[in-house]
């Protein structure tokens, strides 16, 4: 039996979030468990709330919550969301290398080592390219 | 030295980081709040937040007001930032000097009037800057740097 999938929400500023995943969609086609939430748009409160409800709607035990900027509010509310959530990961610095091994990944690695991957990911991608 | 006193609901964030201080480029960002002062981890929270261009104070009003007073940060540019208008008018009836005071970001929330696109006030908040302007303090609104500077002493009235 698999294990049920990590289920990812991407917090950022004004949407950001949104048309990362439309991208995502764009190159992969169909994805599942993902959310997109504009923090900017949403009061404190508020964000941590949709990530509550979000993550109660799906019975989702394990998450990514990817965040735009360390340091933002968003990241501040998304951190403030899951402090006692320890089946909960945030990873702030998002790009859109992150989000496509996250989709293609997130039924088969277990948290941890999903969130190892993504941020060597993240940061490998970044990068001067010579040819 | 104070050079910017700002009232926004959500403390330290991208906004006041990048985009005043890269503008205004302060040494320190001084934030005064009795609730994240008294509480390690929202300390540390909003002390990270600040990144590496900037020291960091968290301070409670009290300390705030004392240590500016004081002379503790007169060598250095500081944002003060409080998270309402009733933090603000406590400093200011605490002692603290000021001309001017942004109103920055008091975001959208049930019970809140539009008085800006960034600037929502409730009745009470409405009556507290009001008493901040009574004190000859001039209330702007720009949410950054660049916007265009509005005063909105008129609109609490």
């Amino acid at each position: 039996m698999t294990e049920k999938e990590i289920t990812g929400i991407v917090v950022t500023h004004g949407n950001l979030g949104e048309e990362l995943l439309k991208t995502v969609r764009l190159i992969v086609g169909e994805i599942h468990d993902c959310y997109a939430l504009s923090g900017s748009d949403l009061g404190d409160e508020k964000v941590i709330e949709s990530i509550h409800d979000i993550l109660k709607a799906h019975h989702a035990g394990r998450a990514v919550i990817f965040v735009d900027y360390f340091g933002g509010s968003c990241g501040a509310s998304c951190v403030r969301a899951t402090r006692y959530l320890d089946d909960v990961k945030v990873i702030s610095g998002v790009n859109l290398p992150m989000l496509l091994d996250f989709v293609t990944k997130q039924g088969i690695m277990g948290l941890d080592e999903i969130v190892d991957h993504l941020i060597h990911r993240g940061q490998e991608s970044v990068r001067v390219i010579e040819i | 030295m104070v050079i910017l006193f700002r009232i926004d609901d959500r403390l330290i964030h991208a906004q006041v980081v990048v985009g005043w201080g890269r503008r205004l480029k302060p040494d320190r960002i001084i934030l005064a709040d009795d609730q994240v002062s008294s509480e390690d981890w929202e300390r540390e929270l909003y002390a990270s937040a600040a990144g590496p261009d900037f020291k960091a104070a968290i301070l409670s009003l009290s300390d705030a007001v004392e240590q500016i007073g004081g002379g503790v940060f007169d060598s250095e540019k500081v944002f003060l930032l409080v998270r309402g208008p009733a933090e603000a008018l406590e400093m200011l009836e605490k002692g603290l000097e000021a001309k001017e005071i942004n109103v920055g970001g008091l975001h959208f929330r049930e019970g809140r009037e539009k008085i800006t696109e960034n600037v929502w006030v409730d009745g009470k908040e409405r009556g507290l800057l009001r008493d901040i302007a009574k004190r000859g303090i001039t209330l702007e609104a720009r949410a950054l740097p660049g916007d265009a500077k509005s005063t909105i002493n008129s609109k609490v009235v």
